[in-house]
């Protein structure tokens, strides 16, 4: 298990609501996504976040994997928060709760025993104690960041639009263009790396990982030979 | 809540409120102990009691007409391991944030102390058991601190080896020493405020509610309100026992008595790679398009002569123009001008009341310039009003620095000779804040959309070609930007600890052993 796979990070959180406050609060995101996107603006400008998802699940619409499966009667509906970001999960917590406390609050207000996204603790302590690890959590690009991921791909469009219009040009006219074509992209060249330790915790985690494949391969060179 | 509540100073250790070095104390000499027996451990705490200096106000500078300051000063921090060398109870021991507990040693994968930095690498005195604990005296002179110095030396004879000092820092020559000693660095004999790559330090520091200091040192140190004015940043976020930035209180061991106006220390010496700092800046300064000085500025974000912020200063015509405006302003002050005086103070405020709002694109201050990673100030609300206050990112991630730099009087300093900076940073919460910033900030750029970039200065950089630090233009004026590649190691870890520094109360209950939680 672990939630973390190369610089990203995956989060599911579940939360109880009660079924008929879980039918407002559809009417409400609806609302407030339709009406007040500044609710949205902190959100979307913390940029280690690559995306989050509330969505409600009505008591009665759990899915089953198959008909066989029996209908749970469950007390409450339940609010699935889904996020992936990069860096910490302290970090991530940190900045949600520095940076848009009420946007927050206006999601989860009305999940039995919100605290509130301030006081901190309280808050950590909720989450935590809600949320559903992951078993397996895959990444394609695990030296990529969601801001690597951008900048990568603004700049190899104007790269691209760049070796197209400059066959053309003198010497000079190259120079220049060459110049301006790096000041444009200048907010797009950070080196590309590894990420950086998420916890000692997780450090422990990729050393056994390290052990074990390690030990997978001596025993296939004994088996070899 | 952001309210200048008074604190009770006499409970606080002084150095928490006061850079030592900012009133006249440029000397300093820090050293560790070992307990070895409970009782003259504690016995020798009692008698060291008295000579803690507190946070009480001084006649100098901040408050005029009270009690006078003293020749040296004495602090004193704790390890976990000297904690329960002391005999704290296991509850009490328990309640201390883990990294606290686990030393800086074994944080070294989250510092990014590798390579020349790797633990196994740091001065003798940090090598197997942690230290106990931190004691730091701070003195007018050289002289003030060996008398200090002496005074303690007796009172650990005294201890009959309950009470130890554990040698064993790297000093000059080669040579090993049993306390190490940190100095201003002096040009012509006279005391600077610059650091060893030859940069003036110790110009931003945080300002907390309740600190005791002038509220004129406000602006530029608080934090940001949406008006851009400064508010006072909350004394939970330096001091235990009180109220923090997130309206709770931090994380704190038991009893209340225990952590009461305590607070976390980060001891770090960082050693300045002199000769490899000249060479890199040397050699790039042959392509770029600008004075040696500037390029300097452009690593660190302020003119290494005078602390002139970049986005005060952003070019060489800038800063002449600048340099000029002070010695006229300083010239006519001295003569009596009091308009000019005026003028001068008003000036001098910008060294240290300014944002980078007018400067996204770096063309002023590179993005990654180290005291614009290691200070936001508010640059990561990339979008107006995004967030609950401009600074909410930044806010509880700030480092009160409290370090002085150590080396360079007996021998020309060089790679291989023992000279740096004592960094010192006190922190409620060493984790979201010191950790946080040496590793997210310092050591990684995702936060400023510059991927694995490091810091020029202080990153721990390999000298390969994507170890770099870009210097960004104004795109309007067709020019690339610089590119500062295969960045070498310039400042490498040569050992350090985290320490509990309590309060006075809390200091005497441990020496008296009666720390109880029930
Ligand atoms: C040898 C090591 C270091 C050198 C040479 C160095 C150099 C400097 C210089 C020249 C300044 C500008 C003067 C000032 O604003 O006070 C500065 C500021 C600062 N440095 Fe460092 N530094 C070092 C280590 C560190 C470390 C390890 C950290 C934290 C992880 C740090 C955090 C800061 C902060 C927070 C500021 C103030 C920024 C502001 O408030 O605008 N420094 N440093």
């Amino acid at each position: 298990m672990s939630n973390v796979a190369g610089k990203a990070y995956g989060m599911n959180v579940m939360t109880p609501l009660r079924w008929w406050t879980a039918i407002w609060q559809k009417v409400i995101f609806w609302v407030v996504v339709k009406t007040f996107p500044y609710f949205l603006k902190g959100l979307l400008t913390l940029s280690l976040i690559h995306y989050a998802r509330w969505t409600i699940i009505n008591r009665w619409s759990f899915p089953r994997l198959d008909k066989s499966q029996p209908k749970e009667k469950l007390t409450y509906s339940y609010m699935l928060f889904e996020s992936n970001f990069n860096g910490s999960w302290d970090q991530y917590i940190d900045s949600f709760s520095f940076a848009i406390p009420s946007g927050l609050d206006m999601f989860w207000r009305w999940n039995i025993k919100y605290p509130k996204s301030i006081p901190l603790h309280d808050f950590y302590h909720y989450i935590r104690f809600n949320q559903v690890e992951c078993d397996h959590y895959y990444n394609a690009y695990p030296l990529a960041s969601a801001n690597d991921v951008k900048s990568a791909q603004a700049l190899y469009a104007d790269l691209a639009a760049f070796a197209d219009s400059s066959e053309a040009l003198s010497d000079d006219a190259f120079a220049a263009a060459w110049q301006q074509f790096l000041a444009d992209n200048q907010h797009s060249l950070g080196s590309m790396g590894t990420s950086p330790l998420m916890s000692t915790s997780n450090q422990l985690v990729q050393e056994h990982h390290h052990d074990d494949l390690q030990l997978a391969a001596r025993q296939t060179q004994q088996e070899e030979a | 809540m952001t309210m200048d509540r008074a604190l009770d100073l006499y409970d606080i250790q002084g150095n928490i409120c006061k850079g030592y070095g900012r009133f006249g104390f440029p000397k300093a000499r820090y050293f560790f102990l070992e307990f070895h027996q409970y009782a003259g451990a504690r016995a020798f705490l009692q008698q060291l009691i008295p000579l803690i200096t507190t946070a009480e106000p001084w006649s100098e500078k901040d408050h005029p007409d009270q009690s006078d300051k003293p020749q040296a000063t004495t602090n004193i921090g704790f390890t976990y391991a000297g904690l329960s060398a002391l005999g704290l109870p296991r509850r009490s021991l328990d309640g201390f944030p883990l990294e606290f507990r686990m030393g800086m040693k074994n944080r070294a994968g989250i510092l990014g102390d590798e390579g020349p930095s790797d633990p196994a690498n740091w001065d003798p005195v940090w090598q197997g058991e942690p230290v106990h604990a931190w004691l730091s005296v701070n003195g007018q002179s050289r002289q003030a601190v060996v008398d200090r110095y002496r005074q303690i030396e007796q009172l650990l004879q005294q201890s009959q080896g309950s009470v130890t000092i554990r040698p064993g820092h790297k000093g000059p020559q080669g040579s090993l020493q049993p306390w190490q000693d940190a100095s201003a660095v002096y040009e012509n004999g006279r005391v600077t405020p610059k650091e060893h790559f030859g940069y003036v330090d110790g110009i931003g520091n945080p300002y907390f509610a309740g600190c005791g200091n002038d509220p004129s040192r406000l602006p530029g140190r608080g934090k940001l309100t949406r008006d851009d004015g400064w508010q006072p940043l909350a004394t939970g976020e330096f001091i235990l026992g009180h109220i923090d930035e997130a309206r709770e209180y931090p994380i704190a061991p038991e009893p209340h008595l225990l952590a009461l106006n305590g607070t976390f220390m980060v001891y770090r010496k960082l050693h300045e790679n002199v000769t490899t700092f000249n060479r890199y800046v040397d050699r790039l300064a042959t392509d770029f398009d600008g004075s040696r000085e500037l390029l300097m500025a452009k690593f660190s974000g302020r003119w290494p002569d005078n602390g002139a912020p970049l986005v005060l200063a952003p070019d060489d015509a800038a800063k002449a123009e600048l340099d000029q405006q002070l010695a006229q302003l300083t010239a006519k002050a001295a003569a009596g001008d009091h308009t000019a005086a005026t003028e001068l103070r008003a000036l001098k405020a910008k060294w240290i009341d300014f944002t980078y709002n007018k400067d996204r694109h770096g063309s002023r201050c590179p993005i990654g310039a180290h005291i614009r990673r290691a200070n936001t100030r508010a640059a990561l609300e990339t979008e107006k009003d995004a967030f609950n206050t401009p600074s909410a990112l930044d806010d509880r991630r700030r480092l009160l620095r409290r370090g002085l730099p150590y080396g360079g009087e007996d021998e020309t300093p060089a790679d291989d000779t023992e000279q740096g900076i004592i960094f010192m940073c006190i922190g409620a919460s060493l984790e979201r804040q010191f950790e946080f910033v040496q590793q997210q900030w310092i050591n990684y750029s995702n936060d400023f959309h510059l991927g694995n970039d490091r810091d020029v200065l202080i990153g721990a950089n390999n000298g390969q070609l994507t170890d770099k630090h870009i210097i960004q233009v104004n795109p309007k004026q067709g020019k690339a930007p610089f590119f500062c590649t295969h960045l070498p190691r310039m400042v490498e870890t040569r050992g350090g600890d985290y320490f509990f520094l309590p309060g006075i109360t809390a200091l005497r209950m441990i020496a008296q052993g009666i720390i109880d939680p029930t």
